[in-house]
């Protein structure tokens, strides 16, 4: 494995929650001023979550969506110059999840706003020249659980939408020559290996993600779930932790964030418990040759998170 | 009781937790900051101390805020308990100017109402339609349909004992030309105003003029200050001119910009005002201290002139 080749997920940066100086994330500036930061810490390429919700609000300047670049850049084409002037050579991939429209009991809403912008999501990748979406099937189970009480009782309807409304993303995936991807995280309906009948029933183009913190996390050995599915896996994030899910986390409506024992669930990589190491010692003999992504999801400090997961590569024998 | 109680319109990004019981162990697994902003009875209890009693929420946190608390009336129960009530929520009258839309908007407005009266609160503050960017200049009748929609959400407010109150923002499609002809092309009884000090300066609206002319119409207000008043056309009227790109901040905490504050409360005070304010700090990179300054503010400049 080329380490040069691995990418850094923009997931890093903490766009979402509460911070002193968060604010400064949502402008332009802050973002022209990254990239270059990530290629001096060594990365060239990078993955971008697809977050629709940044168009609402005239909250342009975070570039994560279609509406977003557009805004800002005119076009993807524009976009992708700019980033390769600034030491960014390829967006490897996009992700894509749809928590923000887990949000009323109307299940079509659901449904119809996660193909909608899961389908816009595609077409950017495809401008964007990304190899892949990485998507999470379902939003979280305690999110679902909070506007519809009776959803383990309604499983199989879930699981049947689901499957309709990604056989349709496949369908363009494969028109537009992005490989869809999904994801299995711990608080998904979907997650760790009841993604496999999802993945199942649909297109053999179809493939798995392993997102290595999210299995620890979830008690599934990654080395394990990587040796039993290497055939069908399409992207490996390589994401740390010291957490396992003992009380049923992966249950309440903010999973991220363990309510009885607050903790950083995603610790930047290289400083939590799972062997890294030996995953990419064994992605290697296994001759895995798709996307490798680090993902510091949830760090205190995104710059420091670079250095680290920098420094972290550098100790792996890739 | 003070004639003017202060609350804080809430900017803080999503707090993932309601409380946290282990914040030395949190806070000593990465030894930065982050524990002091994670959890609303941390966050409460910096509004509690610095003498904010109320909590005006904002509609895009919902979706993280209710499933935290399992409802609204949960989450307002919490607030009170730390001495915090809710006064209310902001909402956006999204497409009000077009007929087209006349029934999502009146049906979004109720569900705001509805939403804004399982928290205890009674004020919507209610930005008319969208930004003017894609949607303006906006013709006559377009003004006069947001004004029927504006009329029929806030009988319903009323009934409901909330009253509304259309907020402007300086690049909305209600914009310089029109926005006196929005308020008076409402009913007084039904659809009151909530300033937003900094926003209708940097409309060009003369703050202190603006309200000596709508005091009787004013149910709140949304506390800040700005060096930026009087911006033209070009600013006001261009995509999403609200975050700039170059981090360029419109709003400021009171006293840090150069609005005529103090004139305000000395109108405050002859027009004998009484109700809440909210103070906000969008656009602050450090919300606690921009609560504490703007205490400071309040109580050695503002308070000394009318309470």
């Amino acid at each position: 494995m080329n380490s040069e080749a691995i990418a850094i997920s923009l997931d890093l940066i903490n766009r979402h929650y509460q911070e002193p100086n968060r604010n400064r994330y949502e402008s332009r500036y802050f973002w022209e001023e990254l990239y270059p930061l990530i290629a001096a810490a060594g990365f060239s390429t990078i993955e971008m979550p697809y977050e629709p919700v940044w168009q609402f609000g005239g909250r342009t300047g975070v570039p994560f969506n279609e509406y977003c670049v557009n805004a800002k850049y005119e076009n993807a084409a524009n976009y992708r110059a700019f980033l390769k002037e600034n030491g960014i050579e390829a967006v490897t991939g996009l992700t894509f999840d749809p928590n923000l429209f887990m949000r009323n009991d109307q299940i079509d809403f659901f449904f119809g706003a996660t193909g909608h912008f899961g389908s816009q999501a595609l077409s950017h990748a495809a401008e964007m020249g990304a190899r892949y979406l990485a998507i999470s099937p379902s939003a979280y189970y305690g999110r679902v659980a909070q506007y519809h009480p009776d959803i383990d009782n309604r499983m199989d309807e879930f699981a049947e939408r689901t499957i309709k409304m990604l056989g349709t993303l496949a369908e363009k995936a494969g028109e537009l020559g992005v490989t869809l991807v999904l994801r299995n995280e711990y608080w998904s309906l979907f997650g760790g290996e009841r993604i496999i009948p999802i993945a199942d029933a649909l297109q053999d183009s179809v493939k798995l993600d392993v997102d290595t913190a999210s299995l620890f996390v979830a008690g599934i050995s990654p080395a394990r779930f990587i040796e039993s599915n290497i055939t069908r896996i399409g992207t490996v994030h390589l994401t740390d932790t010291d957490f396992v899910d003992k009380d049923e986390t992966w249950k309440t409506p903010n999973p991220e964030f363990p309510s009885d024992q607050a903790t950083q669930v995603y610790r930047d990589p290289g400083t939590g418990s799972v062997d890294l190491a030996g995953i990419t010692g064994l992605l290697d003999r296994m001759d895995y040759k798709g996307p490798v992504i680090c993902s510091a999801r949830q760090t205190r400090d995104p710059f420091r998170a670079l250095l680290r997961t920098r420094a972290l590569l550098k100790t792996l024998s890739i | 009781m003070p004639n003017i109680r202060y609350a804080n319109m809430s900017h803080w990004k999503t707090i993932p937790y309601k409380q946290i019981n282990n914040f030395r162990e949190f806070y000593y697994e990465d030894k930065t900051n982050t524990a002091y902003y994670s959890d609303w009875d941390t966050i409460l209890k910096y509004q509690s101390a610095l003498g904010f009693d109320g909590i005006e929420i904002a509609p895009w946190d919902l979706a993280d805020l209710v499933p935290l608390f399992g409802s609204a009336e949960d989450f307002a129960a919490f607030t009170k308990e730390r001495g915090v009530e809710v006064i209310g929520m902001f909402h956006g009258a999204h497409a009000s100017h077009d007929p087209a839309h006349y029934d999502e908007a009146i049906r979004s407005g109720r569900e705001a109402v509805d939403t804004i009266a399982k928290f205890g609160g009674q004020y919507m503050n209610t930005c008319p339609t969208q930004n003017y960017c894609g949607t303006g200049p906006l013709s006559r009748e377009e003004v006069q349909q947001c004004a029927k929609v504006m009329n029929e959400i806030g009988a319903y407010a009323t009934d409901h004992g909330i009253k509304i109150g259309l907020h402007n923002e300086f690049f909305c499609a209600i914009n310089l030309p029109n926005h006196r002809e929005l308020i008076e092309s409402t009913d007084p009884k039904l659809v009151h105003y909530c300033i937003d000090t900094a926003q209708i300066a940097i409309m060009g609206e003369d703050l202190c003029t603006f309200y000596d002319d709508y005091h009787d119409r004013i149910s709140t207000f949304h506390l800040k200050d700005t060096a930026s008043a009087g911006q033209p056309d070009s600013v006001r009227y261009a995509q999403d001119p609200e975050i700039t790109d170059d981090g360029k901040r419109w709003f400021w905490e009171p006293g840090l910009g150069n609005l005529d504050l103090k004139g305000l409360y000395r109108l405050l005070k002859k027009h004998e005002f009484k109700g809440w304010m909210s103070i906000e700090y969008d656009g602050s990179p450090d919300l606690l201290a921009s609560m504490a300054l703007t205490r400071h503010y309040l109580d050695n400049e503002l308070r000394p002139i009318y309470d």
